[in-house]
């Protein structure tokens, strides 16, 4: 049995902005396992950045708030940990990838000072020694002749490069736990392969977890062991890949896998999910999907749904199977 | 009722139409009057007049038609604007300048009126003991003089009301704002839009020259020019103008670079549209808030710069401006120290009145900045 | 790989700086010419001439300074003269022009220095805080406070100063005194008047220009990477940020110092009687020594100049995402 690396019980983080309180993250459980690699797929807006924020504190604080809930490190809980504590977990233990390496990576510092700089934070190196780490590190994201990239600005490496020269610096002090944050929507499509063949050669390599942000589910079986899938804040299911994408049981899950086009398929038009994500200012009473979902019943509207676990691993939040009212 | 609007727009266009010949025979009546004035008959009005007659017709004749054709963008620029409470008080200030300037000389003395029977008065509610040489005991008196309400802000050395003096000073400063602004932006916006459109070679030299002339520090190569050429407040105006345009030029230069790379110019450019034409109608109306920010921020510099001048005695002798009031008060700094507090303290807040306002105009039409 | 293109750019620049030298001398020249009176005829106002034939004077005064000579040979010896280091002869002082500056230049030195640093430190260290502490109260003093330095005449301020803690409260003399010694705390106390009068003004736009800057930095994708890795904050706002923030700082403060703090400086030379070049200048203004005031001027213009040359070049090399190949 694997041992769990990360808890999330009941978070619960809101924004209090003047128009109201958007309640980004309602009240969401799940797991982390070691050496796994877990999905966290939904549209945008359905709170997945928030909750990878969330577990390493960086939730900028007015307005924003984590409100409710427990994150627990192995036995840690990080939200009720002193700032410099969770600081020092910060980039050393957990450490996060984000979207847009361009704007991510200062443009005023080389590559080679910018991963640098960690290992000397984290592990005390000395010049000489960060040194010969962040040649081992451009190595091993794979970027070629890593003594001249160290040495290059943000701006004079492509696209690709860039993005591996960031997961090298998430890598460079041997955490833990690996938030990527969407990294292959902001590039195309042969550096999004590309990155995905990193991270998997990163995962086979290293004892790490992974928690891998995205909105495209189309990727998540290249990767992924298990998903879970977000929708307006709050989880929908979440299973094993496998057992996810051959039965799925929430609509919105079904609904976003029939949305992927099959190159094998001849089909008049693309499939869509009719009607927007809600806002979550004052969301909706019952469950968040019920305006856009065709299974919709009287209940949806009422209450939201309950756990229903559909078999090992697999759970979904929808009235379709909760238990009946007597 | 939808007839008498369509008649009233029908008159409308006709006159719209009607502008430029309109326009230039107001230009010619006033040249005629001009003449008249030089060679026949003595003096029927000042030059400054008929400056403004000129501006007030392009205004009516130009302005306002342009900005009823776009007044729902300007009411949501007024909306935006007004959220600005220090932008709000500086308009208000302002307006309360020019009223001052208008109308204060006819409630006011005579601000070149010497009268050493009443020199050296404290403002009201203030008290100066001088020692005065009594003639009759042959000695040395101190003598109390208090201040009245004959002239609430006292007098100077010479026994000119101080009221009157700042009251016209308003006047001069406001002024030199106008026109020497008005110089200076139209010159810089003339060059920044032709060196950004025309570009390539033009450009080249127009920024080179901008270059050298950024090179003289602004306030130095005024008192140069000043010097070389005599202080007369006309002139004055004129060199502050023809100095004071390199930031205009660059700014406006930037902001027109980027316009003219859009597609609407493209677009236009394809539909066969002259370069004057661009230029006219779709560059200088995009830039147009931006040059009134620069103009708004522009004038207490100019303000700033004659009234310096005047303080080191460069200015119109002629003239009392506040820079002038200013340089009398330090001369005599231990006695009659309120002469020099007084304009100080309205060129202080004439210029914060033009910053807030300025400030409150660039956010209100910035359209990223949330106001 | 970095230094050609550098050493490219900086003779490129070099060589535009002394072409923009040439214009400045040139300009100068004309506008002296083209003025409505000619420096025999205002070196004749001030002279007494008795029984004297005023044309002859005129021309002895003319073969003198060279003003009878054709005006491309006068532009050629004035060009080639200021080379020489031979910038005229002085007729209100009686010594060549080059002594005056000399002997004067420190004095404008040391206000504009101590000035300068005065604004920048205070000024930067209140725009960062300003910009980390949005909205805060301080923040707030600070921007209500720079608004009214911005705003104040710096002339006025001068003379407010005076008045109050020299006139009124005794603390400080109403005039600067030349006699004291460059390095010692007297001449210091005596500054600080007029480093007050020069560097608000300064420190006002700086800690503005600062807090802007800071804060378009602050909103960037970086800031939250830097926070991401574990960083301390003091770090990420004292190196990311800031360097980051610097450039664009570096230029408006360059700016900043050729367009305003000369004239200001001029002014609060006048105003507290420091015989620096901008007093000598005014001098002689009144006394139509138009030798003084063209050097005075030219210098200016070419403090200015390598002021922006400095600072291109040092731009240029900071900011690593210029690249000249």
């Amino acid at each position: 049995m694997t041992e769990t690396i990360l808890r999330i019980r009941n978070l619960k983080t809101y924004f209090f902005t003047r128009r109201g309180i958007v309640k980004a993250v309602d009240g969401i459980d799940f797991d982390l396992l070691k050496s796994e690699c877990l999905c966290l797929v939904g549209e945008s807006g359905c709170g997945k950045t928030v909750t990878a924020l969330s577990i390493i504190g960086l939730i900028d604080s007015p307005p924003g708030r984590i409100v409710d809930g427990e994150i627990y490190y192995d036995s840690l809980n990080l939200l009720e940990c002193p700032p410099d504590q969770l600081r020092h977990l910060r980039g050393k233990e957990i450490a996060m990838v984000f979207q847009d390496a361009q704007s991510a990576l200062n443009p005023v510092f080389t590559v080679g000072d910018q991963i640098a700089e960690q290992v000397k934070l984290h592990l005390g190196m000395n010049q000489r020694q960060a040194k010969e780490k962040t040649l081992s590190l451009l190595k091993e994201v794979g970027i070629p002749s890593p003594e001249k990239a160290t040495d290059y600005y943000p701006h004079q490496l492509s696209g690709g490069m860039r993005q591996r020269a960031m997961i090298a610096m998430s890598l460079s002090c041997d955490p833990q736990i690996l938030i990527a944050d969407e990294p292959t929507t902001a590039v195309d499509v042969t550096v999004k392969a590309q990155i995905l063949d990193i991270f998997s050669q990163l995962k086979n390599a290293r004892q790490m977890s992974f928690l891998f942000i995205t909105h495209e589910l189309g990727i998540v079986p290249q990767i992924g062991d298990r998903i879970l899938v977000m929708y307006g804040g709050r989880v929908a299911e979440t299973a094993t890949v496998t057992e996810l994408l051959n039965n799925p049981k929430h609509p919105y899950t079904a609904s976003l896998i029939k949305c992927l086009p099959d190159i094998a398929q001849t089909r008049d038009r693309l499939e869509s999910i009719p009607g927007t994500v809600p806002s979550l200012i004052d969301p909706p009473r019952g469950c968040l999907f019920h305006p856009r979902c065709d299974q919709a019943m009287a209940i949806c509207q009422k209450e939201a749904p309950p756990p229903f676990t559909v078999a090992e691993g697999h759970t979904v939040f929808c009235h379709l199977y909760s238990l009946p009212k007597r | 009722m939808t007839d008498q609007l369509k008649n009233i727009k029908n008159i409308a266009r006709k006159v719209g139409s009607a502008k430029k010949p309109i326009f230039i025979t107001v230009i010619v009546l006033l040249g005629i009057t001009f003449l008249l004035d030089i060679f026949v008959v003595d003096r029927i009005f000042d030059i400054l007049v008929y400056l403004y007659i000129a501006l007030g017709a392009l205004f009516v004749l130009y302005g306002i038609p342009s900005l009823y054709a776009s007044r729902r963008l300007m009411l949501y620029y007024w909306q935006r604007a007004s959220k600005n409470k220090l932008a709000v008080g500086g308009l208000a200030f302002i307006l309360f300048l020019i009223l001052l300037a208008i109308i204060g000389p006819l409630f006011t003395a005579d601000p070149t009126a010497v009268n050493f029977e009443e020199k050296n008065v404290p403002p009201l509610g203030f008290a100066l003991e001088e020692s005065v040489y009594d003639l009759k005991t042959g000695q040395f008196i101190t003598h109390q003089t208090t201040g009245t309400g004959e002239h609430p802000l006292g007098t100077d050395d010479k026994g000119r009301d101080l009221m009157a003096m700042i009251i016209s000073g308003a006047s001069v400063s406001l002024q030199v704002g106008l026109f020497a602004t008005g110089i200076a932006i139209a010159l810089g916006t003339l060059i920044g839009v032709s060196a950004a459109y025309l570009g390539g070679k033009v450009d080249n030299v127009l920024m080179r020259f901008t270059d050298i002339m950024m090179t003289f520090p602004f306030f130095l190569l005024l008192v140069f020019i000043v010097f070389i050429f005599g202080p007369n407040l006309a002139l004055i105006v004129v060199i502050i103008g023809l100095t004071g345009w390199t930031g205009t030029a660059r700014l406006i230069r930037s902001e027109s670079l980027s316009l003219r790379t859009r597609e609407f110019v493209m677009a236009s450019k394809a539909l066969g549209a002259s370069d004057g034409r661009i230029v006219l109608s779709h560059l200088i109306p995009n830039v147009i808030s931006l040059i009134i920010v620069i103009a708004t921020l522009s004038i207490p510099g100019v303000i700033l710069a004659e009234a310096a001048l005047s303080f080191i005695g460069l200015g119109d002798p002629n003239v009392a401006s506040w820079g002038m009031i200013l340089r009398a008060g330090q001369q005599n700094l231990d006695t009659t120290w309120w002469v020099a507090v007084a304009p100080g303290v309205m060129l202080f807040f004439t210029v914060l009145a033009f910053n807030f306002l300025g400030d409150g105009l660039r956010d209100a039409f910035d359209p990223r900045s949330n106001v | 790989m970095k230094k050609t293109w550098l050493r490219d750019y900086i003779i490129k620049r070099l060589l535009l700086a002394i072409f923009i030298a040439w214009a400045v001398l040139t300009i100068t020249f004309v506008l002296v010419r083209v003025g409505p009176t000619s420096p025999a005829d205002k070196y004749l106002a001030n002279l007494t001439v008795r029984g004297q034939d005023t044309a002859q004077v005129v021309a002895a005064i003319e073969a003198r300074y060279g003003l009878d000579r054709p005006i491309y040979e006068q532009y050629a010896s004035y060009i080639v003269n200021l080379g020489r280091g031979d910038w005229g002869w002085s007729l209100s002082t009686s010594m060549p022009v080059m002594e005056l500056i000399k002997t004067h230049w420190i004095y404008s030195f040391q206000l504009i220095f101590l000035s300068s640093i005065f604004a920048a430190i205070i000024g930067i260290l209140i725009g960062i805080y300003s910009a980390v502490r949005q909205y805060s109260k301080t923040d707030y003093a600070a921007t209500f406070f720079s608004f009214i330095g911005i705003s104040i005449p710096n002339f006025w301020l001068g003379v407010m100063l005076i008045l109050l803690f020299a006139v009124k409260f005794g603390l400080f003399k109403t005039y600067y005194d030349t006699g004291l010694p460059l390095l010692s705390l007297a001449n210091l106390k005596q500054l600080i008047l007029p480093v007050i009068t020069l560097g608000t003004g300064m420190l006002a736009g700086y800690t503005r220009y600062t807090r802007s800057a800071m804060l378009d930095n602050l909103r960037k994708e970086f800031v939250r990477t830097a926070r991401a890795k574990g960083l301390p904050e003091r770090t990420v706002i004292g190196k990311h940020v800031f360097r980051n923030a610097i450039l664009p700082l570096i230029t408006i403060i360059m700016f900043d110092l050729g367009s305003i703090v000369f004239g200001g400086a001029y002014l609060t030379e006048i105003v507290f009687g420091i015989p620096g070049l901008g007093q000598i200048s005014f001098n002689a203004i009144f006394a139509d020594d138009y030798a003084v005031v063209v050097a005075v001027t030219v210098i200016s213009a070419f403090l200015v100049l390598m002021i922006n040359l400095a600072t291109d070049i040092t731009y240029t090399y900071l900011d690593p995402r210029i690249r000249y190949d």
